[in-house]
């Protein structure tokens, strides 16, 4: 067949020729040799087991550990189960929002961040179900639109409207509130679990896309760093210019408590606390207190041990300066940005914020151009 | 790399194919020559030139950066629009956040990001195992575009209502498929469901190549159960399920680069036009001619544009396209498309006598739910965000498949570069930005419709396009599609999973380039999906 043989010809050609023009050029060219090498696999190897997998399983085991204190709050509705859940729900806040410093893959391809995590709730309806007649079964959430599940739909139930307190009492929760309550936290669990399932159980498990370049997904290891890296950027920037600065408006008269995240459960502090630590997980490659392993500080480190060091120091700076907005009075975000002090600790997190994202965008991911992979 | 100077060395370059096979550059006779013409394109890195992505093209981040030459005020307007992307409206009222209540009363989802995930294909769902078939939910990025068939329209004039769709009775021209806790009357058998339930399954096929290799592809198959209009005893006499309404389906698509797209000159476009294939090369390449909502705003006496936008390039601009959205996808009326999308239909009559008239689709201060800065700023958004840029292109398997790409001609639909406008021009009504202006761009459209064969065909038309017509996609960040979103799929439907099975469903004008990529060495259909991966 003619073509077949032109299209054959043609393309050994091409190939060929190719390699002749880049050549060509080598002979001719002086190029000054810049940049710096560093093997990427082990950093890879160590975020995408250690820090993202094992974090999807901690939030399994947690959100697991959360579906059964809502059991038993169903079964024995006392002020001390409230408590149990009330704490449960926390403790799979703390995996989630750490996880945020890397929404990529199934959590966005399978939809688990909105079902998980959508804001804000829809109280309408949500009180529309409650008003009536339906039975809450996990099949029966598990249909229902992502503003009326998730995160804070559980903790507006859990924890009451958040305005004057943080502190509902059993006796202000309806025996249709729990059972709404649990139902949404079994289909929540079925979530946890589907996701990290996808990391590590299916035939195509996500991490063999990051372990393994050259694939559809990631063509190269730095293909992988890059998405790490603006990973952390991402959320770094949510937190600064949004989580935070949304509801602290431009000036005092210009707040909005209603954009304040888990305001019901006044766990805003944390949940931003957290965001960063899931930053500090990814940049330092081990989760707070645990064994240095390698993280994208080594990869920096390899170009410039001065910057690694200074995005470190900025890093663990945006956590104390988030931390530092509660001060010793307690306050909780909601409440301290109409507070003139609080507003001046916010706008300190705000500015540790935007330092260290501007090193991050201008300094580090930088580094991608003069790594020779 | 300076990319011209090794494409002029290449061009210089005679060489001896028997040299070729006998490896080395300088060795063997000359008994045969042959000259090889690179493309131009193919060692383009920056596909969008000023206005492609820095730092973000290998990852998943790659559709979601902000054009670099962006002024600091406009990319304030740009990070306030990307908010604004994600921003998720709830039923109204909402006392707690009035200023994001008035979804639906239907609706297909309740975020732009859900069809449009990380700003590019939503997941394409797939059926669990034991179950034949599956009900579209949150998840689902896609929905039916429906109207009654008419025949098809050529020529839009004031009397042909210049050939907009008719709509189905009491339904419109999408089907919202979801809907507020009670859009129905019958809420408390089906809360949140919309105008009707949309199921998918698939149909299976197998393809094979003359050298025994054989991909199967999927064909998604919709049924639609439960329209509100009747009882479930009584579905066949809905109106939506009458043999004169057709159906096409309609996958979420990236939004990156679309001001470039917007600001290529109307009459290159149409340059590339062969309505009646003069030429004789089987490709013929017409253009749509849509009703432009701006334009009969400023009453204009013929609303009609060059349609650019959407699978069947029935919208003519981001402006239009994106607000169209708002309104139709979201039920979030706005200030150029003020309506519900179901107004005047018996199901918003019931809706609003049912409830208290609580989403009549005016906020508290009787404007638009969605306000003119909201909509300015989603506008803008989607307007300016950065194309990606190539990656692998020195890759010599990548190389020899664009030379592969214009040999077997997919470069005749799939046009590969422009220049955007510059000057004094307009983007959707307003002022464009520099960044946009005076770009060379590499696309890879021809922003023209062309008959893609029964396989592909939804039997619909949509203004003046047919049943077998579809846009050609643009395929620049075509190969960052997975990395976005691993469960994206590809054409209209996302019925494929890859670029080959992509290609494998062209048919019609483009049949013959199927045909020739069918009989390349696997080798060589590799070397050519590779070239595309790398756009």
């Amino acid at each position: 067949m003619l073509l077949k043989k032109t299209l054959i010809a043609l393309t050994v050609s091409a190939l060929f020729l190719s390699g002749c023009g880049s050549s060509s050029s080598d002979d001719n060219t002086t190029v000054e040799e810049t940049g710096f090498t560093f093997d990427a696999t082990e950093l890879i190897t160590n975020l995408t087991n250690d820090v993202i997998v094992t974090g999807y399983d901690t939030l399994n085991d947690k959100a697991n550990a959360f579906f059964i204190a809502t059991q038993t709050l169903v079964n024995t509705p006392t002020e001390a189960n409230l408590l149990i859940a009330q704490n449960a729900w926390k403790a799979a806040r703390e995996p989630w929002e750490q996880g945020e410093s890397h929404i990529f893959g199934p959590v966005d391809s399978l939809s688990i961040d909105p079902h998980l995590d959508s804001w804000p709730l829809n109280t309408s309806d949500l009180q529309s179900l409650l008003d009536g007649t339906s039975t809450f079964s996990a099949d029966f959430i598990a249909l229902l639109n992502d503003d009326v599940q998730g995160f804070h739909t559980m903790e507006f139930l859990l924890f009451g409207d958040g305005v004057d307190d943080n502190e509902k009492l059993i006796a202000d929760m309806s025996e249709r509130e729990r059972e709404y309550l649990s139902a949404t936290a079994e289909v929540f669990y079925g979530y946890t679990q589907d996701l990290y399932n996808a990391w590590v159980s299916s035939d195509d498990a996500y991490q063999d896309k990051l372990l393994t370049v050259d694939n559809d997904i990631y063509t190269s290891q730095l293909a992988v760093v890059e998405e790490l890296i603006n990973g952390m950027i991402g959320i770094i920037d949510e937190v600064g210019t949004g989580k935070i600065a949304d509801p602290f408006g431009a000036d005092i008269d210009s707040i909005n408590t209603s954009k304040v995240e888990s305001q019901y459960s006044w766990n805003s502090l944390t949940d931003f606390t957290d965001n960063i630590k899931g930053v500090q997980n990814v940049y330092r490659g081990e989760f707070e207190n645990a064994t240095d392993k390698t993280g994208i500080i080594d990869f920096v480190s390899a170009a410039d041990a001065t910057l690694a060091s200074r995005v470190d120091d900025e890093i663990a700076a945006a956590i104390t300066a988030i931390i530092a907005i509660a001060s010793e009075d307690e306050l909780p975000f909601r409440q301290a940005i109409s507070d003139t002090d609080g507003r001046v600790r916010i706008q300190t997190a705000i500015d540790a914020l935007a330092t260290l994202q501007a090193s991050l965008e201008n300094d580090v991911l930088t580094l991608l151009n003069d790594w020779k992979v | 790399m300076n990319i011209f100077t090794q494409k002029k060395q290449c061009l210089s370059l005679i060489v001896s194919l028997s040299a070729i096979l006998l490896s080395g550059c300088n060795s063997g006779s000359s008994d045969k020559k042959t000259v090889i013409e690179y493309p131009d394109y193919t060692y383009v890195e920056k596909l969008g030139d000023e206005a492609t992505a820095i730092n973000a093209s290998h990852s998943g981040h790659g559709f979601s950066t902000p054009m670099p030459t962006l002024s600091a005020e406009e990319l304030e307007i740009h990070l306030a629009g990307d908010a604004n992307f994600e921003t998720a409206f709830t039923t109204a009222p909402n006392s707690e956040h009035p200023e994001l209540d008035g979804v639906g009363p239907v609706f297909n989802n309740q975020d732009c990001n859900s069809c449009h995930q990380r700003d590019g294909r939503p997941s394409t769902i797939t059926v669990p195992e034991g179950q034949d078939r599956i009900l579209l939910d949150s998840a689902a990025g896609i929905f039916l575009r429906m109207s009654i068939d008419d025949g098809n329209c050529s020529t839009p004039s004031i009397e042909n209502n210049y050939c907009k769709n008719k709509g189905v009775p009491d339904f419109g021209e999408q089907l919202f498929h979801r809907g507020v806790l009670k859009a129905r009357a019958d809420w408390q058998e089906l809360p949140f469901v919309g105008q009707a339930n949309v199921y998918l399954a698939y149909e299976y096929s197998t393809v094979n190549y003359a050298d025994g290799n054989s991909v199967e592809l999927k064909k998604p198959v919709f049924t639609i159960e439960r329209p509100y209009d009747v009882t479930a005893e009584n579905q066949l006499n809905s109106a939506i399920l009458q043999a004169d309404v057709r159906y096409s389906p309609r996958n979420g698509m990236p939004v990156f680069g679309l001001g470039l797209l917007e600001l290529i000159a109307e009459a290159d476009i149409l340059a590339l036009a062969d309505e009646n294939d003069v030429d004789s090369d089987g490709i013929s390449g017409r253009p749509n001619w849509v009703f432009d909502a701006i334009k009969a705003r400023d009453n204009d006496p013929l609303p009609v544009s060059l349609g650019r936008f959407g699978w069947k390039a029935n919208t003519p601009s981001v402006r239009v396209q994106s607000l169209g959205a708002l309104r139709g996808d979201m039920g979030i009326t706005n200030p150029l498309f003020p309506d519900e999308s179901i107004a005047n239909t018996a199901m918003h009559e019931s809706y609003l006598t049912r409830t208290g008239f609580i989403d009549t689709g005016v906020d508290e201060n009787d404007e638009p739910e969605a306000s003119q800065v909201f909509s300015d700023e989603v506008v803008f958004y989607a307007e300016t965000l950065a194309v990606p840029a190539r990656r692998n292109i020195n890759d010599k398997t990548v190389v020899a498949g664009a030379v592969l790409f214009e040999q077997i001609n997919c470069t005749s639909c799939h046009h590969p570069d422009f220049v955007t406008l510059a000057g004094n021009v307009q983007l959707g009504g307003v002022d464009a930005p520099e960044a946009l202006k005076g770009q060379h761009i590499y696309p890879f459209t021809d922003m023209l419709l062309h008959d893609l064969g029964t396989g592909l065909a939804d039997n619909r038309r949509d203004f003046t396009a047919t049943g077998n017509e579809w846009k050609t996609r643009p395929l620049w960040g075509i190969g960052l599609t997975k990395t976005v979103n691993p469960a994206a799929g590809f054409l209209h439907d996302g019925r494929a999973d890859n670029i080959e099975e992509a290609i494998l469903w062209h048919g019609g004008e483009a049949l013959q380039s199927k045909n020739d990529f069918m009989a390349l060495e696997q080798a060589e259909r590799q070397s050519l999906i590779d070239f595309v991966m790398s756009l």
